[in-house]
């Protein structure tokens, strides 16, 4: 038996597996839990379940209207990315632009987005279900893009053979070749969908999770807080292993192997002409974009601001030199914890799930508990993630990596099952060690799907610490946009948005660049 | 319960009233009801008692009896009241006078038509053994309060002659957790959620009001545009009006009040004890001589004086016209 399929036979028996793990979960946050009376941080589970018996009405009703909303958005995400990967493929010119706006698009803060969806919406649960889609589209179409170039060179040839064009390449092999790109993109979607779902519900929702989160936060409930996260938590658990179930019944077929040809190198310098040249593309996309859908939804200027009104702000305006100083401290205050947390996010999901392979069993107690962490909402956790570890940066760094560490462990894991079983059946016949596999062979295979997570995490890791300084800590640029919001300085508030989106996008551009120098060796079917 | 229902009937009688004449006016009532106009109150938090008033308006009809069809927009940690209101989604929102006054720095038209936290609810909460009884205990003491705040604790320690540099500001979320755990000595909160929440677990806080201090500074102001004041003039005093007949049926009777509230946001998440206690603490806050003599939501020349004064300590510069009385002159007329 083979080190993925032994997690995969762990994964068909969750319960057996994962219960001592859980057990062991649940007595150690009993005995904090009654430990820690009196300090208002931490419920035990038997008096969080005493608190779910008496209100099994309203969580029934809450979890009822969050789920609805997340899985609209869930439904309406996932398409969009479809469709945004089907266009790429089709018109590969478009591809660079439809994924830089995407990214935009996804690393916009929620505090920033929440009430203008909430303005053009009005009352209802449109900006629930938009938060929830934006917050998923945009994990779907990185592996998915990644997963249609996961196929061998020949089978293109072969479709080229027959004389057939594009189109015909994507629905018999890019589709089929991206399948379980897919589903490991759908599987993080799904707790992300009830995640944004819930930010939704900040904006003055009439009910759901999230108000009641606030509630609690707010009244010093500490067994109500504990047993909400604990619902959202079992939701997104839920929904994550139900993708899970899904993808074992689809998918069947061992990975392909892609022996991709050497990359033409000839063209050495063009590439840097071709990212600026990209760049300008993206950059005037989103600006037209920006002032096109502000004038098109006829949006208010008091507090929609266009791209001329925030380089007025911050270069021109008479208080220019304090708005720039004021983002300048707020993204100094946000780099320093968001880096240090992202590189240990990444180490840790990475190497869990190294872990996980040599080792299947721990895998199948551990995982679930890998699941549950990320899965809890950040939104319930960092005001309790900052009491239990302060507000200074430990918290923040943990959170972080938490959010990081939980994309890469799931993306590594698929990768690293997707070594071609024609390599592992030669390194089998030769008695080659499991570690020799690992190296050689099973590494090798998961670098795509590992540099894709670890792209895609940059704006994850933005989301994470910007919340964490809404909701906790009170310093940096989600606090700044926090704060320019309550005071009505929408020109701080959208120059602030441009900081955070540009720091994503430049730190996801950063991986990018490592990416392609180390896939060219490994991995050059994913460079085009 | 029996002053509700009193009430309840004498609204009965009155809409009867109004379907009689219109009904001999040749009318039909169908018509009558199908003549109302929507209009949206954008609230300030999410639903709580803090808002019993417009609830009891809205249930006993008092918005549709002035042929209003008023709807309830909830708040939230990232809902700010100014936007729908500048873009008209809301006819009024409830602001507060220093919020209202950045917004104007900003370009918004507001004008502030009604208050209805005459006394700001700002607190120092501290313990009965350690406690804060007026701005000078303050000195040598670690507060904890959100950084944003920070104009706040400057302008009462300016108003009271006190060093700011003598307290040891501690950025804290907003929670009592720190104050009962001793990481904090006393914490700047609002005397109706923080205390209440504190009083729920048994613990009784020493509460100090800053507006007993010289901070005087209007609270749940009802603002709309200036647009709105001039072409909409007729639903707004219908909006203000209810709110004036709701807010005086709470103060009769708090207790009913919060069993309104609870009945109409099932999905909430209240707890009755806190709202009950919540509904009792606000009611000094909402009443004064003041409105004893003119009625709910009024204020004077002297009043906006002073808060002008506190909001130039915070920072903001805003002229006595950003207080409109005319509405509440005509609700108040009639």
């Amino acid at each position: 038996m083979t080190a993925a399929s032994g997690l995969a036979a762990s994964q068909h028996n969750p319960w057996r597996t994962t219960l001592p793990g859980l057990l062991i979960v649940l007595l150690v946050w009993e005995g904090v839990g009654r430990s820690m009376g009196g300090t208002y941080l931490l419920a035990p589970p038997s008096l969080v379940l005493l608190w779910l018996g008496d209100n099994a009405g309203l969580v029934g009703r809450a979890l009822s209207a969050t789920l609805s909303n997340a899985a609209v958005g869930f439904v309406l995400g996932n398409l969009a990315a479809l469709l945004l990967a089907a266009m790429a493929l089709v018109w590969p010119a478009s591809q660079r632009i439809v994924t830089g706006v995407a990214l935009v698009v996804f690393c916009l803060p929620l505090v920033a987005t929440g009430p203008i969806l909430r303005v053009m919406f009005g009352p209802g649960n449109g900006p629930q279900i938009v938060l929830a889609a934006l917050a998923v589209y945009y994990t779907t179409l990185i592996p998915l893009l990644v997963g249609m170039r996961a196929a061998p060179a020949s089978w293109f040839d072969l479709v080229r053979s027959y004389g057939r064009g594009p189109l015909a390449a994507l629905g018999y092999i890019r589709l089929m070749a991206s399948l379980p790109y897919l589903f490991a993109g759908l599987q993080i979607a799904a707790p992300a969908a009830i995640l944004g779902a819930m930010v939704g519900e900040f904006t003055g929702a009439e009910r759901g999770l999230g108000v009641l989160t606030v509630r609690a936060m707010r009244s010093l409930d500490v067994e109500m807080t504990w047993a909400l996260a604990s619902v959202a938590t079992f939701a997104a658990v839920a929904a994550y292993w139900g993708i899970g179930a899904l993808t074992r019944a689809v998918l069947r077929d061992a990975p392909p192997l892609i022996l991709a040809p050497p990359r033409d190198d000839t063209r050495r310098g063009a590439p840097l002409l071709r990212a600026i040249t990209g760049l300008g593309g993206v950059i005037a996309a989103i600006l037209v974009l920006w002032g096109g859908s502000i004038a098109l939804f006829g949006l208010n200027p008091f507090f929609a601001k266009g791209p001329w009104d925030v380089a007025h702000a911050v270069f021109w305006a008479s208080d220019a030199a304090q708005t720039r100083a004021s983002l300048g401290v707020a993204l100094m205050g946000t780099v320093l914890l968001l880096v240090p947390g992202y590189l240990a996010g990444l180490a840790a999901g990475a190497g869990l799930a190294v872990v996980f392979t040599l080792l299947p069993k721990l895998a199948g107690t551990m995982m679930p508990l890998a699941i549950a962490l990320r899965s809890v909402p950040i939104v319930t956790t960092a005001p309790l993630v900052v009491l239990l570890l302060g507000r200074g940066a430990t918290g923040t760094i943990v959170l972080v990596a938490v959010m990081v560490f939980f994309p890469t462990l799931v993306a590594c894991l698929h990768g690293l099952r997707q070594a071609p079983g024609q390599v592992m059946d030669v390194f089998n016949s030769y008695a080659a060690s499991p570690l020799q596999r690992l190296v050689r062979v099973q590494i090798p295979a998961m670098l795509p799907a590992f540099f894709a997570a670890a792209r895609m995490a940059v704006p994850a890791a933005v989301l994470a610490v910007t919340v964490v300084e809404w909701l906790a800590t009170g310093i940096g640029v989600g606090t700044l946009m926090a704060l320019s919001a309550s005071v009505s300085d929408y020109d701080m508030l959208w120059a602030a948005v441009v900081l955070a989106a540009s720091l994503s996008a430049l730190g996801y551009a950063g991986v990018g660049l490592i990416e392609s120098r180390i896939l060219r060796i490994y991995a050059p079917e994913q460079l085009t | 319960m029996t002053n509700r229902l009193m009430m309840t009937r004498r609204g009965l009688l009155r809409t009867g009233a109004a379907g009689f004449a219109t009904a001999a006016l040749g009318l039909g009532a169908g018509r009558a009801t199908a003549q109302t106009t929507a209009a949206a109150l954008q609230l300030s938090w999410t639903h709580s008692v803090q808002f019993a008033g417009s609830y009891i308006a809205q249930d006993r009809g008092f918005w549709r009896d002035g042929g209003l069809d008023v709807s309830l927009l909830q708040g939230g940690p990232n809902a700010p009241v100014e936007p729908p209101v500048v873009a008209g989604t809301a006819l009024v929102g409830i602001s507060a006078a220093d919020y209202t006054a950045a917004a104007v720095e900003q370009g918004a038209p507001f004008k502030i038509l009604g208050v209805a936290m005459q006394k700001n609810p700002f607190v120092i909460a501290s313990l009965p053994a350690n406690p804060v009884n007026t701005p000078a205990d303050l000195v040598g003491k670690r507060i904890g309060m959100a950084l944003a705040n920070t104009p706040v604790l400057q302008a009462l320690c300016t108003l009271n002659g006190v060093d700011i540099s003598t307290i040891e500001i501690i950025p804290t979320q907003y929670s009592p957790q720190p104050l009962l755990t001793n990481e904090v000595d006393c914490l700047l909160c609002w005397a109706t959620d923080l205390p209440v929440a504190m009083a729920i677990e048994g613990i009784e806080a020493v509460t100090m009001l800053m507006a007993d201090h010289g901070y005087a500074l209007h609270s749940q102001t009802y603002i709309a545009t200036t647009d709105s004041l001039a072409n909409r003039r007729a639903e707004l005093v219908a909006l203000m009006r209810g709110e004036v007949a709701g807010w005086n049926a709470y103060r009769t009777d708090t207790d009913a009040a919060t069993a309104l509230t609870l009945a109409m946001f099932p999905d909430a998440g209240l707890d009755l004890a806190t709202q009950t206690l919540q509904a009792q603490r606000q009611v000094p806050l909402m009443f004064s001589d003041l409105t004893d003599a003119n009625g709910f939501g009024w204020w004077t020349d002297e009043t906006v004086a002073a808060n002008i004064e506190t909001l130039a300590l915070l920072g903001r510069n805003v002229p006595p016209d950003l207080w409109d009385r005319s509405i509440l002159e005509e609700v108040h007329a009639a």
